[in-house]
């Protein structure tokens, strides 16, 4: 096994064009969803669960927890993927675990407590949020640039080397664009962890469809924490799915 | 924290010796098995359980300590969960008891939307209907009454001159700006939560002016007064009085009742008549205020429940060594 079977080893070899199988997730993402509201057009709901199940709160909640996973995921990618870079570098051995650590601390305080202890610095809503998801979803894309770059084939910057190429030259189009399946198999990891970490901004002011499951499981109210699982799980399933076609669409020619 | 500890284990030195005074004439190892309160419950066994905020855990460890001082042999099972875990293990005979709200007991397990507004009859209702359709016996209700309120910072209720939610309401037309609120998610759509009280007051709160927030997040803002100036609290809390935070009175009493009551599977009930003989002397002493004050001590102070509820119980006599 070379170098760079391992590196790509969580990316199928199929070409380039939409499959098939690429029509899985939303066929199925879309069946869940019409069976949730066949099954929740059956119940007989009492105001409280018509207070949380209509189409203005799904709906606002839904553009929530998207806007939450989303710029969370943006962030993300601005820290971890430079970070990334930094700790994979063979000079910058020193600093390297101070980086690991930090990101291994992020994923390993309880995130619920790191929300709370946030709002005693910046108060409540959509940026302290944030805050908790990004500490949460860094080290899996961190941890997947340095291992995508690491491993590529020292023999290619070697000959990338020899034909004259300057170490920057280097890292953008050797390194980089070889580590692009990994870097990308880590941020889908970090994007389905957002979506699920997410329904925690309910407790700070942040909305999303934590509000929902939180709130029937409260009142005992199933069918309200129900919806708002399923609709989790969704969204979830949905970007994991956009996650696939970008590594299709993005991962080098040839590989 | 090495002066806390320190702290901590003198109050704990003085309760082992005051333990031992009182034991001594008894000659028993244990100061509350061996006490005189009277062992009507000798060799029954209860499982207890509790919910997982400060007031329920107290009310389970005061049960606990209680029925421990009268015989019973008590397996300590509290801060179990939330209410469906509580009532879930109460229901598959886990837990033999635990103790829960009249307005919870109609809302959440009887499912009905709207509250009736007389906690006396609320509680009759719900222990009625409960028992019937459920064979749960409720024992109580306590005078204490956990229901909701809007509380504001001492300061700003004085600047904004808010004593009534009526006075909210007025605000909220003169100086809309003015009434944010922080609130959990479930007293956002709750019939007895904000729905129901922007009905019964006429009031309307645009959307941006209230937070969803957990309800430990919300007494610590409507402290800061950052977020919200206005937040819903929960009228025996501890921290009401150590925040310095202003509860507003109803004055259009919409607000049911949370009065609390020991529930149990009937046959339990049943088997152990003495349980309700035990249990209801102590249920007519918890009131409003000394809730909070129990509350305080664990919640501001940092106390144990067990200790704390021990203290109370010995305090008002009932683990019998206080005449």
């Amino acid at each position: 096994m070379t170098a760079e079977t391992v590196a790509v080893g969580r990316v199928r070899p199929a070409g380039g064009a939409l499959g098939l199988r690429h029509l899985i997730t939303p066929l199925a993402v879309c069946a869940a969803l019409a069976a949730l509201y066949a099954w929740v057009g059956t119940l007989e709901l009492d105001s409280i669960e018509r207070r949380s199940l209509n189409r203005t709160v799904i709906l606002t909640k839904a553009v929530e927890h998207i806007q939450l996973t989303l710029v969370a995921t943006a962030l993300v990618l601005v820290i971890a993927i430079p970070l990334g870079i930094v700790a994979s570098r063979a000079r910058n051995r020193l600093i390297t675990p101070v980086i690991l650590t930090a990101a291994n601390l992020g994923q390993a305080i309880p995130c619920i407590g790191l929300l709370v202890l946030c709002t005693f610095l910046m108060g409540v809503g959509f940026q302290t949020a944030l805050v908790g998801l990004v500490a949460y979803a860094v080290l899996p894309v961190l941890r997947n640039t340095m291992i995508g770059v690491q491993q590529v084939d020292p023999t290619l910057i070697e000959a990338a080397r020899g034909m004259g190429m300057t170490r920057g030259q280097i890292l953008r189009r050797v390194e980089l664009k070889l580590a692009v399946p990994a870097i990308l198999a880590g941020l889908r990891t970090a994007l389905v962890l957002t979506v699920g970490v997410a329904t925690l901004g309910a407790f700070v002011a942040a909305g999303g469809f934590g509000e929902l499951i939180i709130n029937g499981l409260k009142l005992n109210r199933m069918p309200v924490t129900v919806v708002g699982a399923v609709l989790t799980a969704c969204i979830a399933f949905a970007v994991d799915w956009l996650g696939a076609l970008a590594e299709n669409l993005l991962k080098p020619r040839g590989m | 924290m090495g002066a806390r500890t320190l702290r901590h284990t003198l109050a704990l030195l003085a309760a082992a010796t005051l333990t031992v005074t009182t034991v001594s004439g008894c000659g028993s190892a244990d100061a509350v098995e061996a006490s005189s309160a009277g062992n009507e419950l000798a060799g029954a066994k209860f499982v207890i359980g509790s919910k997982d905020f400060t007031e329920n855990i107290m009310l389970g460890q005061i049960t606990v300590q209680l029925l421990k001082a009268h015989g019973a042999e008590v397996v300590d099972k509290t801060n179990l969960g939330g209410t469906a875990p509580n009532r879930k293990a109460l229901e598959s005979g886990s837990i033999d008891m635990y103790w829960d709200y009249s307005g919870t007991g109609w809302i959440e397990h009887l499912k009905n939307a709207t509250p009736i507004q007389d906690s006396a009859e609320q509680f009759k209702a719900t222990a009625a209907a409960d028992l019937e359709k459920n064979k749960i016996q409720w024992i109580g209700p306590t005078p204490l009454n956990n229901t909701y309120a809007l509380a504001i910072r001492s300061e700003k209720a004085k600047e904004l001159g808010v004593k009534t939610i009526s006075d909210v309401v007025e605000l909220s037309k003169s100086k809309p700006e003015e009434v944010t609120l922080c609130i959990e998610t479930e007293f956002s759509t709750r019939d007895d939560g904000l729905p129901g009280l922007s009905k019964a007051y006429g009031m309307t709160i645009p959307k941006d002016r209230i937070s969803l927030l957990d309800t430990g997040v919300v007494y610590t803002e409507t402290d800061k007064g950052q977020t919200c100036n206005f937040g819903e609290v929960f009228t025996t809390d501890g921290r009401i009085a150590a925040l310095d935070l202003t509860v507003l009175q109803d004055d259009k009493h919409f607000f049911p009742s949370y009065n609390a009551a020991v529930t149990l599977r009937q046959e339990t009930y049943q088997k152990h008549p003495a349980l309700e003989k035990v249990l209801q002397p102590v249920i007519d002493k918890l009131d409003d205020a000394t809730m909070q004050k129990l509350n305080a001590r664990v919640d501001v102070d940092g106390e144990e429940p067990g200790k704390v509820s021990a203290d109370w119980l010995d305090k008002s006599g009932f683990l019998g060594s206080g005449s």
